[in-house]
């Protein structure tokens, strides 16, 4: 029973990381059809980095994952803070926070589609960093809330207790606690708006492409192994920004709030 | 520390989810409620895309959760060492971009003139919405002590009964939380279904795409975003009111 659940999980396993795999390995190789391994290049990574126009989309994506995870860090967590206190509606605030982590993508792009056009706002940078910031502030706060659950509320108490102003108690108690979440629901921040494609493709205008969406746009017409290379590269930086999340959320809370 | 007030700490980040959630649903909601909104709403091509991604949506949930389900359990039963890491290995693809694997899907599926099917579609969107349906799975199965289950063989129970009498129903809240998480997010996919799919596999988020990107009707795109709006926030509310103290903040 044991070693039959093991081999199915080694399966799923398979199935889940072959293909990522089999894309990696095809970025390297020196012809153009992916159907045989014809001899090991780094041509088609040449290709990526050479392509100007990369350049400017990777600074798009850039700009909205920067911008959406500041403004998203400092919102979330306003967020955790505010719903740690017990009043009156507090259970449908959180609702409403952790609203855009449950509804499909599709509903919140087309949502602010409708809403810019409605506003006459033309869809830009501008508004697809607006899009970013109301999903990515949701995950922010999950990230801190649940640190500030492990916290100690009367080490805040105490700080009072021994003069310090709300401002002084914050940034000098709570904040050093919570940092670790904080900084890891901005790493998370950053990942998943650097990743998203289905909102980014409802609330951006043409001009204002990001790098999922020029995926989506060069696999409709072909494959090639420069976008294998383009690929593997994206998902070498996704992978490395959530190891480094996880770690950081991993960090202990404090010596001796437990 | 019981504050009766709203703190005011909550005042931005309720005030952005106001301006680019709330009212944002509530135009789309009035768009679909226009007339031509209301005749898509009530056209059968509508509800049979609904009806279809529905469908798909239920079929990818029953696959996560029949292949998931073994695997959740045996990372739970796991020495200690190794099962942050097994858990680590099912999750991990899924912080990989959605177009960077669905794009390797591609590349899989193409040689063996699979690409374009329903098939494709499905198989992708299992690909993709796995790891939902584990994590909540693992965290429900870490909590059933082995001593129930060797018990109720003790008392006579065959295995498998041990497991559908025991098993199952000490770990429904995870198969709820895992078949909400796989469902929701299936019945509005756009970008799987459209990359692997192709002509033959369109679901709702396609045919949106279609009435906002090119067939310019946006009342008809707005009446099906409202349709999977209302069915998403039905299962949500079913699945808090049957598990009042599992909360996400």
């Amino acid at each position: 029973m044991r070693s039959a659940l093991r081999i199915w999980t080694a399966f799923i396993l398979l199935l889940l990381y072959a293909p990522l795999l089999v894309m990696a390995a095809f970025s390297f190789n020196e012809s153009k059809y992916a159907t045989s391994f014809t001899g090991f290049t780094l041509d088609w990574y040449r290709r990526v980095v050479a392509d100007s126009e990369l350049v400017g989309i990777l600074w798009n994506t850039l700009t909205i994952a920067l911008g959406s995870m500041v403004l998203a860090t400092v919102l979330g967590t306003m967020a955790a803070l505010g719903l740690r206190r017990r009043f009156r509606g507090r259970r449908l605030f959180s609702g409403l926070v952790a609203t855009p982590v449950m509804v499909p993508d599709i509903v919140l792009g087309i949502s602010l589609l409708v809403f810019f056009r409605a506003l006459s706002v033309p869809i830009s940078l501008g508004t697809a960093l607006v899009a970013h910031t109301t999903f990515n502030m949701a995950y922010v706060a999950i990230v801190v809330s649940a640190r500030l659950e492990g916290m100690d509320p009367l080490l805040e108490l105490a700080a009072y207790d021994l003069g310090a102003s709300p401002w002084q108690a914050f940034w000098k108690v709570t904040f050093p606690l919570i940092a670790p979440a904080v900084f890891s629901g901005a790493l998370l921040a950053f990942t998943l708006s650097f990743d998203d494609f289905v909102i980014t493709y409802f609330t951006t205008g043409p001009g204002d492409s990001t790098l999922p969406m020029k995926i989506f746009s060069m696999v409709r017409h072909s494959i090639s192994p420069k976008i294998n290379a383009l690929s593997t590269l994206i998902l070498v930086v996704s992978v490395f920004l959530i190891a480094a999340s996880r770690r950081m959320a991993r960090l202990p809370v404090s010596e001796g709030s437990r | 520390m019981i504050f009766r007030r709203v703190p005011w700490i909550l005042l931005p980040p309720v005030g952005w989810l106001l301006a680019f959630l709330v009212i944002p649903v509530g135009v789309v909601s009035a768009r679909a409620l226009t007339s031509e909104g209301v005749a898509a709403l009530t056209s059968v091509l509508t509800w049979k895309l609904v009806g279809m991604s529905v469908v798909v949506a239920m079929i990818t949930t029953i696959l996560c959760l029949v292949a998931g389900y073994p695997v959740a359990w045996c990372i739970a039963t796991l020495p200690r060492r190794w099962r942050h890491f097994v858990l680590f290995l099912v999750v991990l693809p899924f912080w990989a971009n959605l177009l960077v694997r669905t794009y390797a899907l591609m590349t899989i599926l193409r040689p063996f003139g699979l690409l374009d099917t329903w098939f494709a579609a499905v198989f992708g969107l299992w690909h993709s919405y796995l790891p939902f349906m584990v994590l909540p799975l693992y965290t429900s199965i870490e909590k059933v002590p082995v001593k129930l289950l060797e018990a109720a063989q003790d008392l006579g129970a065959t295995p498998s009964q041990a497991f559908w009498r025991v098993a199952v129903p000490l770990t429904a809240p995870g198969i709820a939380a895992g078949c909400i998480l796989v469902f929701i997010p299936v019945l509005g996919a756009f970008a799987t279904p459209e990359l692997l799919g192709g002509a033959q596999a369109i679901m709702a988020g396609s045919q949106i795409n279609l009435y906002f990107m090119s067939a310019r009707n946006p009342a008809a795109g707005a009446a099906m975003t409202l349709i999977l709006m209302v069915i998403t926030v039905v299962l949500m509310a079913a699945f808090y009111r049957s598990r009042r103290n599992e909360r996400l903040l």
